[in-house]
């Protein structure tokens, strides 16, 4: 599941020509560290939806990586 | 493309989904009934046209029963957002259930739509077009609409800023503004009530449901393409 999420942000980060990162870590920032825009994170969210079936923005706002993780857990 | 209405049981409804399915696009259709008109299309345009039943006072469950169990995994291009509920009276009556009634019919659950519509061109990389009906009645102000009114009112607000706000996914929302037309809704006015509408036309007549529908098929197409925010009058020159 954290490899695919990688591979997501790795996609979006692509799009706005963004080097793909290796690794992500629990505590990264998502808008931040990350450099993600309000329209990146939304894009995100489709994205991990489409692949897992879960809405990980319905009950409020996702900060960094870790809490992404957990909710797909 | 994929084409999204609702309201699709009778009247401006089905007229939108001739014109698109004429033009060779293929149609999502909402509504509460399934009528013969719509089953009469689905005859004659056989794998282009399906559709779902689905209350639009449910502003709940559209995600998993219009998008997930409808929609699947196909691009939506165009969204219509046509259907309504006409809550008449003056002001001095206003009963509140009824009046959030009609806000989830008419705004609430389009809101939702809405918002699942622009998560799937999201997804699907689509430069989608949204189209919204709104009424006359917010323009000019009729005795018994204010409450009809003020939700198609909010609908136009909503219209703008959607525009604004995706304008650089290239996205674009527009609001199409019929006058008073022959169909179900308008259909408890008196002879008399309706001559006094038209009279405040410049054309002094009936709008025509049809130009209605072809106004939306243009401003879902290309041919609108640097079309957005904008509020299109198809209302007989309405004074």
């Amino acid at each position: 599941m954290e490899e695919k999420v990688l591979e997501i942000i790795n996609q979006i980060r692509k799009n706005n020509n963004l080097d793909g990162l290796s690794n992500l870590n629990k505590t990264d920032n998502l808008r931040d560290d990350l450099g993600f825009t309000s329209f990146d994170l939304a894009e995100l969210t489709v994205k991990i939806e489409d692949i897992f079936n879960i809405d990980i923005f319905e009950d409020g706002l996702v900060n960094t990586v870790g809490e992404i993780f957990q909710k797909l857990s | 493309m994929n084409i999204l209405i609702t309201g699709v049981s009778r009247g401006v409804g089905i007229e939108i989904c001739t014109v698109l399915l004429e033009q060779g696009n293929n149609i999502y259709g909402i509504a509460r009934t399934h009528t013969d008109e719509f089953k009469n299309l689905e005859y004659n345009y056989k794998g282009k046209i399906h559709f779902k039943s689905f209350d639009l006072s449910d502003g709940d469950n559209v995600n998993e029963e219009v998008f997930k169990d409808f929609i699947g995994k196909n691009p939506i291009h165009g969204f219509v957002n046509n259907a309504a509920t006409a809550y008449d009276d003056i002001i001095s009556n206003l009963n509140l259930d009824r009046l959030k009634n009609m806000y989830n019919v008419n705004v609430f659950t389009p809101m939702m739509l809405t918002k699942y519509v622009l998560r799937n061109m999201l997804l699907y990389k689509v430069k989608g077009s949204i189209v919204h009906i709104s009424s006359i009645s917010v323009h000019t102000g009729y005795k018994g609409l204010a409450m009809y009114a003020s939700s198609k009112g909010a609908l136009e607000a909503f219209s703008k800023n959607t525009a604004r706000e995706w304008g650089q996914l290239g996205i674009r929302s527009n609001i199409v503004v019929p006058g008073f037309m022959e169909t179900a809704m308008s259909s408890t006015l008196s002879e008399e009530q309706k001559d006094r509408i038209y009279k405040r036309t410049s054309l002094k007549t009936v709008t025509s449901i049809r130009s209605v529908a072809e106004t939306v098929a243009f401003l879902l197409s290309d041919k609108a393409e640097s079309i957005t925010g904008q509020n299109i009058h198809v209302d007989n020159g309405t004074i």
